[in-house]
């Protein structure tokens, strides 16, 4: 297993995102605000070879987070920096650099997964010859071998899962970003994705994730942050945030801080 | 090589989908058909059953042309040299038609629309008589033959039928369902994202297109009871070769048109409805210029610049300069509409709805 080194390979700063509110938003958020902030000057830093979790409940901005760090949206203000290239100043070389998991991705129903990694690898400008290597190495490793040639639209959740994943990590990305990653699995595709991300870890890769689940972060993170209405409250090892209590009483107890009575 | 894979998807896509090719040459064959059972009932029982009595003043080929066409057609030609006298005996109903054809001039057809056997020879005639230039339809409501005036833009709306078939489903439906998010999400530039929809989108509409287009040209002459090579035979190759061109710069400008509210829509039944009403402008646009003549001024209005240089070459009234500006113009239009299919594909707003 490799260690954890201190190289910083994702550093974000003061990162911030609001967004507009339509009036029927307006009406479900009790608010005569037109712009809700989302994400309001959050900063983590996340290092080589570790799993960094953002933890927070629904709508604290973790998805926001991941979609920035991802380029798929642009910050207000702030910025991060994979390594070393800047998330708003040069999103296409960080594109290259980072694998993106997330609910809201989906793959053409009507391709196989042989073509879709194919079809991804080119997106990536991978070589036909590093490509088939992938290809076959990451198949072997997920039994995807067995189902190359069906149709993604014929595959059951768990099949579909590993081929995002798979697709997510076709260039061998040093950072992977994960949003929420057992969400709607079943157990055995859930332990397929955890034991992924440990030896993404393994191999040296740095994988941050958002979670509401407070056994996923005990059991894959290193570090962790918590975020509550889009601020980081906290941030550090599991042994720094808790101090002897359970992650669920220490969230808790943060939470109730913040947000008084109000669970 | 990232951009050839974008294309090469699309076509795959099609390709191997069945479904999807024959959704793209349905029209045309079920066009054909149609078309061809029709003019066969019409020409092979009801014209066998006119007696056609025309009368014609002047001499010309064309008469022998239409007496060779007319075939099993019971048709006589007597010869008149009393214009005012046969022009009342048309609008009387005692003779079906009149045809002038005086020296130097343009030939001209009498006959009556109240009429149905005169109105039959009309028909029949103009479809033979379209390559003989231009003709003054005395009693007809048209400025132009059908061939002339309704072909292009019959052209025009099945390429946007193509282009709306497959563009709707993979720039809106891709959109809606994520899978456009995942390609996002790889390094690949926004630019080749939308190039990589619109070439192949493009080329498929094209195949859609054509395919209608040859049940239109080919069942046409059948309706209209002529041969193929009566009412087409008198174009040379340049009108078919501009015709081509002209046809061939508006399938990339339309399917950019679609692609860019497809992808400026949040599903594909938002980007139906959008394209619908661009679809009716259009149509309104293209029958217009069918019937209503237009100045020079109509080469700066994409896609009506193709259909009034088109309707100019079938009328023999070719203007090769109009035309390749036309398409010069209508390739700077797809540009510009490509560019901003990329602006779109840029705006988390737009693609992300944040």
């Amino acid at each position: 297993m490799a260690e954890n080194s201190d190289e910083i390979i994702v550093r974000a700063e003061n990162l911030k995102k609001s967004f507009e509110l339509s009036r029927k938003q307006q009406k479900i958020e009790k608010t005569g605000d037109r712009r809700k902030t989302a994400v309001n000057g959050l900063s983590f830093t996340a290092r080589r070879g570790e799993i960094y979790g953002l933890l927070g409940p629904n709508g604290a901005g973790k998805t926001t987070t991941l979609r920035m760090l991802s380029t798929l949206i642009k910050p207000d203000a702030g910025d991060a920096i994979i390594c070393g290239e800047s998330i708003v100043k040069n999103p296409q070389k960080v594109r290259d650099k980072i694998g993106f998991m997330t609910g809201e991705l989906k793959l053409e129903g009507f391709f196989t997964p042989d073509y879709l990694f194919d079809f991804f690898g080119n997106m990536h400008g991978l070589e036909r010859e590093t490509l088939k290597a992938r290809k076959a190495e990451l198949f072997s490793r997920f039994g995807i071998d067995r189902f190359a040639q069906v149709r993604v639209k014929d595959l059951s959740t768990g099949m579909k899962q590993k081929v995002s994943l798979v697709i997510a990590i076709v260039h061998d990305p040093e950072v992977v970003i994960f949003d929420e990653p057992t969400n709607g699995l079943d157990v055995i595709t859930a332990k397929v994705v955890t034991d992924f991300l440990l030896e993404l870890k393994a191999m040296g890769k740095s994988v941050i994730l958002s979670t509401h689940i407070f056994s996923l972060v005990e059991k894959l993170c290193d570090r962790a942050g918590i975020i509550i209405d889009g601020k980081s409250v906290t941030d550090g090892t599991l042994e720094e945030i808790c101090g002897g209590s359970t992650l669920e009483e220490k969230f808790f107890e943060i939470y109730h801080g913040v947000k008084g009575e109000e669970v | 090589m990232k951009l050839l894979a974008l294309i090469k998807k699309e076509f795959h896509r099609f390709f191997h989908d069945p479904r999807l090719i024959i959704t793209m040459l349905i029209p045309g064959i079920v066009i054909y058909v149609v078309y061809t059972v029709l003019g066969n009932i019409i020409w092979k029982e009801d014209s066998k059953d006119y007696e056609w009595t025309v009368q014609v003043y002047g001499t010309s080929e064309i008469v022998q042309e239409i007496e060779s066409a007319a075939g099993e057609l019971k048709l006589t030609f007597t010869q008149t040299d009393d214009i005012e006298a046969a022009q009342k005996a048309v609008e009387d109903g005692k003779l079906t038609a009149l045809l002038v054809f005086p020296e130097g001039e343009k030939y001209q057809i009498y006959y009556s629309s109240s009429n149905e056997e005169s109105l039959a020879f009309y028909s029949f005639t103009a479809a033979i008589l379209t390559p003989y230039q231009s003709c003054d339809l005395s009693n007809g409501d048209m400025g132009a033959s059908i061939m002339s005036g309704l072909l292009p833009f019959i052209v025009v709306i099945f390429i946007f039928s193509a282009g709306m078939s497959i563009t709707l489903e993979s720039v809106a439906g891709e959109k809606e369902r994520g899978t456009l998010a995942t390609v996002l999400v790889t390094s690949v530039k926004r630019s080749h994202v939308a190039l990589g929809k619109i070439i192949p989108l493009s080329c498929i509409a094209s195949i859609g297109a054509a395919s209608s287009f040859l049940g239109v040209s080919l069942s046409m002459p059948k309706l209209m009871g002529t041969s193929i090579g009566s009412a087409l035979g008198g174009f040379g190759f340049l009108s078919y070769f501009l015709m081509f061109v002209l046809i061939l710069s508006v399938v990339p400008l339309i399917t950019s048109l679609i692609s860019l509210v497809s992808a400026y829509s949040k599903s594909v039944k938002e980007a139906s409805a959008y394209t619908g009403v661009l679809m009716i402008f259009i149509m309104v646009l293209s029958l217009i210029s069918a019937f209503v003549p237009l100045g020079e001024w109509v080469v700066a209005v994409p896609v009506l610049n193709a259909v009034a240089c088109m309707q100019g070459i079938l009328a023999f009234q070719l203007s090769v300069w109009q035309s390749l500006v036309s398409v010069g113009i209508n390739l700077v239009y797809t540009a510009l509409l490509v560019f901003a299919v990329t602006k779109m594909l840029s705006s988390e707003k737009i693609m992300f709805g944040s």
